[in-house]
């Protein structure tokens, strides 16, 4: 404890730290809360810009943009029935029933109670996990490092599981992206045509901007007709404690569930407010009030979407195995500011942490005020006109891609992968997958490569690591889990028969 | 109507080919340097298992309905054009006029006709990134050629 407050005093102290706490609470509310932009492409567009300062105001200002960003999603999805962010999907079905019904404060007040108790217990989650899984983890060799990013990308096949094969084809192309560049063990050019721009390999931070953003920016031209009616604008209450009875139990599942879903790889917030929300459904005395207003439908999600951000930061930052698409994106920030995520992080820089920690223990607390005082404020902010929100949004991605190295090739890089990402998109490619393969790229192929040294050329060598293949086993069960679960259910209705 | 999934399956098949293609194009190293682990080697794993996966979605993309697919809209190839546009234009304009040249664009294709708000929203997209960036963060946005011109004569 002393040791925390030794490193959070600093951090705490420092008013420039602070200041960039609220204003990434403030901006990751409205992000969140506006249609179409989620918390990653917030962290994206952000990202350039963050690398201007030393790492722990940047990753502080990152990661409370990405809880107040969860949140934000609720705002929109309960007052005007348009989710801001998918995170918030399941938050709709009953909280834009209790708007309807003119509870729409009281639904304000839940989601945000309830956000705010995931996120916190998930933040602590993080402070004692991470160091740790980050102590375990300094028993990983090479093949252990290799067997888990295997892991990491299988679980890529459960992430918006209308895809899970295309998840997988997204991830490896994301790792083909990555090898582009000159090759750190031989000094060979690989796929960079002679262009001197691709030596050091594809930038991140334009394909990043231009996977989320520009993809969005052409999506969205396509929805032009769709207009958006705000039915009720409503100021946030607090919950009576009768409120609060009824939801503490779904607040403490649902934040449980969140915080495990975060911890595995790759599955991120809207995975685990689905999850919350069927749970909280099936824990319910009155199921059937689902979808009608209930408020333990609104709890639930919130709860898991919130207390899955602290989760997706535990194999983050001990392993350097990005938790959600999100945790992706602060990796990768973490990645260009010089840093190594991973178990040695802890020693290099251990202030990181409490950072981390502090920041979003400060954005979970922040965003229930900034909820109170501004409901009506950021739901009126969600109807600003596609027509001039979009064209401010491509000035940001076009001076954040251009800011890093001041190089227009990175600005076409970046309007290229939008383009490319628009495709993919339509062909039911989520930019997710891909980014987590550019992030685990570089892990992934230099822990192959030493391991094959090790076992000299023997792919049996990693019969001999028992973690090695209790990561891989863990690959099988996650690319084979549906099937398995499709099987037993065939089996044992046809004996029920 | 079309097999949407197979035909997305059969061009990843094309991209896979030709990768590995280009892969056959890398120096080779002696394998004391490379220490056995060629740079081929992840490249073509990579590249064997998207041509695998590729081919489970041909397959089952066949067993699929197919689907009818639907057309883009005329703006939304006017929007791939405004923004492909930006990075010639930088070229000539310089990125803060380009910025809000399609800070006019953009609304105008888009369907806004508030002229007074596309021009409120054009004047201070550049103002903003200008005071933010170049002032406040040192960020040297090109000029342009018309500007260099200009400042030439």
């Amino acid at each position: 404890m002393n040791l925390a407050l030794e490193y959070a005093l600093p951090v705490l102290t420092d008013p420039l730290v602070i200041g960039l706490i609220v204003g990434g609470t403030l901006v990751g509310v409205i992000i969140g809360a506006l249609p179409g932009l989620s918390s990653s492409m917030g962290v994206a567009l952000l990202l350039p810009f963050s690398l201007y300062l030393e790492p722990i105001p940047a990753i502080a200002l990152l990661s409370a943009l990405y809880c107040a960003g969860t949140f934000g999603g609720s705002i929109t999805a309960i007052l005007i029935n348009a989710p801001g962010a998918p995170p918030a999907v399941a938050t709709a079905f009953d909280g834009y029933p209790m708007a309807v019904k003119g509870e729409a404060g009281r639904a304000l007040g839940i989601a945000a109670v309830s956000s705010v108790s995931g996120g916190i217990l998930s933040v602590l989650v993080l402070l004692l996990a991470a160091p740790m899984l980050a102590r375990v983890a300094y028993s990983f060799g090479p093949p252990e490092y290799f067997a888990l990013g295997v892991f990491a990308l299988s679980m890529l096949a459960s992430i918006s599981g209308e895809a899970p094969l295309k998840n997988l084809i997204g991830g490896c192309l994301g790792l083909l992206i990555a090898t582009v560049g000159i090759d750190l063990t031989t000094g060979v050019e690989r796929f960079t045509f002679g262009v001197p721009e691709l030596y050091e390999g594809i930038q991140f931070i334009p394909v990043l901007i231009g996977l989320f953003a520009v993809t969005e920016l052409l999506s969205q031209a396509q929805q032009l007709g769709r207009e958006r009616i705000a039915v009720a604008l409503s100021a946030l209450k607090l919950p009576t404690l009768d409120d609060f009875r009824r939801i503490k139990g779904t607040i403490l599942r649902s934040s449980g569930i969140g915080i495990f879903v975060g911890v595995l790889p790759a599955e991120g917030s809207t995975m685990a407010a689905m999850i919350g929300y069927n749970e909280a459904k099936r824990w319910s005395k009155t199921p059937e009030k689902f979808g009608e207003g209930a408020i333990e439908g609104v709890a639930g999600p919130e709860a898991a979407n919130n207390a899955a951000t602290g989760g997706a930061m535990v194999p983050t930052l001990a392993l350097g195995i990005p938790g959600s698409a999100t945790a992706a994106v602060i990796l990768g920030g973490l990645q260009v500011q010089g840093l190594r995520p991973g178990p040695y992080l802890f020693e290099e820089q251990p202030g990181l942490l409490y950072g981390i920690f502090f920041a979003m223990l400060i954005a979970n607390i922040l965003f229930l005020f900034i909820g109170l005082l501004g409901a009506k404020v950021f739901a009126r902010i969600s109807l600003v006109p596609r027509t001039l929100l979009w064209p401010t949004v491509f000035a940001l991605c076009f001076v954040g891609a251009y800011g890093l190295n001041q190089s227009i090739v990175d600005v076409w890089i970046m309007i290229i992968s939008g383009l490319v990402g628009f495709v993919l998109k339509r062909n039911g490619f989520g930019p997710a997958p891909i980014i987590m393969g550019i992030v685990l790229g570089g892990l992934v192929e230099t822990s192959l490569a030493q391991s094959m040294i090790i076992f000299d050329q023997q792919w049996t060598g990693f019969l001999t690591r028992p973690i090695a293949l209790a990561f891989f086993a863990l690959a099988i069960i996650s690319l084979t889990g549906a099937q398995i679960r499709v099987a037993l259910t065939r089996i044992f209705h046809r004996d029920s028969e | 109507m079309k097999h949407h999934d197979t035909i997305t399956g059969l061009v990843l098949l094309g991209l896979c080919a030709v990768t590995y293609w280009l892969t056959t194009g890398f120096s080779e190293v002696p394998a004391m340097l490379s220490q056995s682990v060629p740079p081929t080697f992840f490249p073509r794993l990579i590249i064997s298992f998207v041509a695998v996966l590729s081919g489970v979605l041909v397959v089952t993309g066949l067993r699929k309905t197919p689907k009818v697919p639907s057309v883009l809209p005329a703006v939304f190839w006017t929007t791939v054009a405004i923004i492909a546009s930006a990075g010639f234009l930088t070229g000539f304009f310089g990125t803060l006029m380009t910025l809000g040249i399609i800070a006019v664009a953009l609304p105008i294709a888009w369907g806004e006709r508030r002229y007074g708000l596309i021009g409120a929203l054009a004047f201070c997209l550049p103002t903003f990134i200008y005071l933010v960036f170049t002032l406040g963060l040192d960020v040297r946005f090109p000029a342009g050629r018309i500007f260099d011109m200009l400042l030439q004569t």
